[in-house]
């Protein structure tokens, strides 16, 4: 399930953060997707010779804690999608088909012609739309 | 896994460490049998993760968590080392260390504030301001609660709660405002907080006032910026301008401020400005007497909303204004020092650029807003001093040319008043010439600057022990001495060219109008004038041969293909040297004398220059453009190839018109100009020829007209006379002739002619060649013109004195 999903700007400061949890310890995943940075920093200086050279990298499993895996996303303009998620069997098609949906909607957000760039994405719509793509990523998985 | 793990949970008392390395087994009861069953790898990770999550010891966990965070940094992974030390900060608070807490938390802080992760940071500031509550520092504890304040978390309670996030409480904008209250209450001066475990060392009271900077990096420019506009950038003194100060603050709730000081680097421009709305607060103390005072009807600032403040201003000081600091006073314990922005060049503000909110310009002006400076320049007040340059026409070359500077006072007096001369080039070179070699200049100065005098026919002892007087080449630096209003004073600059060249000559008079302190504010006034220097004479010469006399030169009539062939000129004979002078210059000057210098050998003179140093009887005026002539007769002694033939010497002056003159005591300066003779090549010339007659004849008087032919060489020459008849004569003597003339001997040929009429006749023209030198000579005409007078003619002479006038014909 996923529990948190977020848009990180190419400054590292955060654009959008929504978490999927009732309990208590959504401060912890703002952490955890902080430090996940650091790994995406990583990914990115020192590629690996045999990762694909797509520009969309799909960063992959960023780095595995005792109770979440984080996946990361990188988009050309630098933009940073992260994805925090409790479950432990993930199929690596599926992360990939989250983040390829979720591209989209970000996209779609960005377009808008009253969002500034480099600012907080506000919109509710964006945020519908994460909240069902993340619904039904888990509808998918459990299948 | 984790349904596993509550299966294990149960096992992990019986779990117990291995006879063999490595491997933990678990104990299981079989009624009263033990047997071991060997743990799998999952298990075991269960067990020990179950087990330190149990691990209470506080400084061993931070130990492990410092060597992480080490480890982290050394992989340059700085935000994982970050979490690992806030963590580390959590441990020691949680064990009431709360200095070194508080060390790792402001690190921790300073990340998140760059990154701009705003709940992040909330969290951070929350133990912050309980480790500075606790630690008893009211200033950090105001700081921290402030910027907790002013975060950008716009998220209303319900919507998304964090619970868990330490002592700050959850990130919403209700605990901003509840954070907000609790900080203005301790500013206030009440220490009453809740919560608090009887510390009462936050007290902020009339004995432990707080006092707040921000600068323009800290964190706590979203809780009070300042902007300050001048709406005009240059501005006279005394003429008074509008300055626009705008304050913003990003708290959540309404802030009321009792005082505002606003602060320049020109503190008599100081004032302040009272809230109108608390006027027993502006009982203030630290109103001096005399400082101005404004009342504003409102001073509150609204949560992300322009307040926005227009005064008067004005300087009487030139130089830069700018406003330096706006010091704010919440309370009366309380007070915040910001400082000034120029609307210009304000940086965003940190953690809220990145937030989607409504942006508004400190000035209703949006010009103003882009452009405005939180400086502005006061000129100088206007100078009331006259200064002038009076030029007379252009300088000339060599002389010490005049100019008069008054400096007259016209409303201002002059204190301690200096005058600065500078010598520019119009071109913008330099007026030093590094290598010329130039035969006629002392040194290598184009134009000079030679000196300043006072007071014409004032002696010396007028000048004052304290002033100033450095004369360089191109600089002058000159005190001018107390004038009172309306009073003058000049003084003349003496400038000598050594080239003819355009000077820009710059004058520049600074002085006190008020007192003559040393550091009392001065005024300058500048005066600029172009001066052209001119080249005032020309110096031409010509060598001409005497009249009727005609030495051979072979180097004349031999073609060389040499383009610049030396004049040649006979040893031990006459030549005439027609020097003549021209005045190219628009002033009239006066000539004095003009001399030839001939070049002393160590042999002695090598030439003999009739007339070379006679002065002239009175000194000859030379109009613009007319010209000059001389005459001189040159010997040469010496039989040399290239003789140096000396110098023209050309003594002369300007002439001043009626009205022109700088002064009445004073007169121009003599210039002294030579002009260099080239060098000449003397030849022995082996023949000369020389025609005699009378200066004049009388119709029907016979005279005799002689040739004279003289042989200088060693040599036989055989010479052609040819004579053609005149009309005007009749001629008795040989027409045609071959002679040879002995060496060193000289052949006279003698005719006598009876002019036939009067008046300027034609001589019989004579033609007299030479064979072996191939050259032939025929007089000129004006050589072969005689007046005949129809009868004798009566002279009247004057007796001349001293008559000057030689005849060369009579030698």
């Amino acid at each position: 399930m996923i529990v948190c999903v977020a848009v990180v700007g190419h400054q590292n400061n955060p654009l959008y953060i929504q978490s999927f949890t009732e309990a208590d310890d959504a401060l912890k995943l703002h952490h955890i997707v902080h430090c996940s940075l650091d790994v995406v920093d990583e990914r990115v200086n020192n590629p690996k010779k045999s990762g694909p050279m797509l520009n969309e990298t799909f960063l992959g499993l960023l780095y595995p804690t005792e109770n979440y895996k984080v996946y990361g996303y990188l988009t050309n303009t630098k933009v940073k999608f992260i994805l925090v998620t409790t479950d432990l069997d993930v199929r690596d098609a599926d992360v990939r088909n989250f983040f390829g949906r979720f591209h989209a909607a970000y996209v779609d957000a960005v377009s808008n012609p009253f969002h500034v760039p480099g600012k907080k994405i506000t919109s509710r719509t964006f945020a519908e739309r994460v909240s069902n793509i993340v619904k039904s990523f888990g509808l998918s998985s459990a299948g | 896994m984790s349904d596993t793990a509550g299966e294990n949970e149960g096992g992990i008392e019986s779990v117990i460490p291995s006879i063999y390395m490595g491997q933990f087994a678990r104990l299981l009861e079989q009624g009263d049998m033990f047997a071991m069953q060997p743990l799998s790898d999952e298990e075991y990770v269960c067990y020990a993760l179950t087990e330190e999550k149990g691990f209470k010891d506080s400084s061993e966990i931070i130990a492990l968590l410092k060597k992480s965070f080490e480890a982290y940094s050394n992989f340059r992974a700085q935000r994982m080392a970050s979490f690992c030390g806030f963590q580390m900060a959590r441990e020691y608070f949680a064990v009431s260390e709360f200095s070194d807490a508080k060390q790792m938390f402001d690190s921790v802080a300073s990340l998140y504030r760059q990154e701009g992760w705003a709940t992040l940071l909330w969290e951070v500031l929350g133990y912050l301001q309980e480790c500075s509550r606790k630690l008893g520092s009211a200033k950090d504890f105001v700081e921290y609660s402030l910027e907790m304040a002013a975060l950008p978390i716009l998220t209303v309670a319900g919507v998304q709660s964090f619970k868990d996030c330490g002592p700050a409480g959850t990130a919403s904008l209700l605990q901003r405002e509840v954070v907000h209250e609790e900080v203005f209450r301790v500013i206030g001066g009440e220490s009453g907080i809740a919560s608090n475990k009887g510390n009462n060392s936050l007290k902020v009271s009339n004995d432990h006032p707080l006092y707040l900077e921000i600068d323009l990096v800290s964190p706590l420019r979203v809780v009070l910026l300042a902007s300050v506009a001048f709406h005009e950038q240059i501005v006279k003194p005394g003429a008074p301008t509008l300055i626009t100060l705008s304050l913003l603050s990003q708290l959540p709730l309404a802030v009321e401020i009792d005082q505002l000081e606003i602060q320049f680097n020109q503190s008599e421009c100081n004032f302040i400005i009272i809230n109108g709305q608390r006027p027993q607060s502006a009982a203030i103390s630290n109103v001096q007497p005399g400082r101005r005072l404004e009342t504003a009807p409102v001073l509150t600032l609204l949560t992300n909303k322009w307040l926005r403040l227009t005064y008067e201003i004005k300087s009487e000081q030139s130089g830069k204004l700018e406003c330096v600091h706006i010091i704010a006073k919440l309370g009366p314990y309380f007070t915040i020092c910001c400082r000034a922005e120029s609307p210009a060049s304000m940086n965003d503000l940190q953690l809220w650029k990145f937030e989607d909110q409504v942006e508004t310009f400190p000035t209703k002006d949006p010009s103003l807003a882009f452009s405005g400076q939180k400086a502005t320049q006061v000129e100088e007040p206007d100078p009331q001093v006259d200064l002038t340059l009076n030029s007379s026409g252009p300088a000339l070359v060599g002389e010490s040319f005049i100019i008069p500077v008054t400096v007259s006072s016209k409303g201002h007096a002059i204190h301690s008043g200096e005058l600065k001369i500078n010598l520019v080039d119009t071109r913008g070179g330099g007026l030093l010439s590094p290598r010329e070699v130039e035969p006629f200049s002392e040194d290598s100065l184009h134009v000079e600057l030679l000196g300043i005098s006072g007071l014409a026919c004032e002696d010396e002892s007028q000048t004052g022990a304290d002033s100033i007087q450095k004369i360089q080449h191109s600089f002058g630096l000159i005190s001018v001495p107390f004038l009172n209003e309306g009073e003058s004073w000049s003084c003349k600059l003496e400038i000598r060219w050594h080239r003819p060249k355009p000077v820009m000559l710059y004058v520049s008079l600074g002085y006190s109008p008020y007192s003559s302190e040393p550091n009392a504010q001065k005024l300058h006034v500048h005066k600029s004038l172009q001066i052209e220097g001119k080249t005032a004479v020309i110096i031409s010469h010509k060598y001409m041969l005497p009249f009727r006399r005609d030495p051979l030169l072979l180097s004349k009539i031999k073609p060389v293909p040499d383009s610049e062939q030396m004049p040649s000129l006979p040893l031990k004979e006459t030549s005439i040297l027609l020097v003549s002078t021209k005045n190219c210059t628009e002033v009239p000057l006066l000539l004095l004398s003009m001399s030839v210098e001939v070049e002393d050998d160590a042999i002695g003179a090598s030439c003999t220059v009739r007339h070379g140093d006679e002065d002239l009887v009175e000194p000859a005026l030379l109009i613009p453009g007319e010209e000059f002539k001389k005459v001189f007769c040159v010997i040469p002694d010496v039989n040399l190839p290239k003789l140096k033939m000396g110098r023209v010497c050309l003594r002369w002056k300007r002439k001043y018109g009626t009205g022109e003159q700088p002064d009445s005591c004073s007169t121009a300066s003599e210039v002294l100009t030579k002009h260099s003779l080239p060098e000449v090549n003397v030849e022995l010339p082996p023949l000369v020829v020389s025609l005699e007659c009378p200066p004049h004849a009388i119709l029907g008087n016979p005279f005799t007209y002689t040739i004279r032919i003289q042989n200088q060489t060693q040599l036989l020459q055989e010479i052609k006379v040819l004579l053609a008849d005149s009309q005007s004569f009749v001629l008795s003597g040989s027409h045609n002739d071959t002679i040879f003339v002995l060496p060193k001997s000289s052949h006279i040929l003698g005719y006598k002619l009876v002019p036939l009429a009067s008046g300027s006749q034609r001589l019989p023209k004579v033609t007299v060649t030479t064979t072996r030198y191939s050259a032939g000579f025929q007089p000129s005409i004006a050589a072969s013109t005689l007046f005949v007078f129809p009868s004798k003619p009566y002279f009247e002479t004057t007796n001349m004195g001293e008559t000057r006038l030689d005849s060369v014909a009579a030698e």
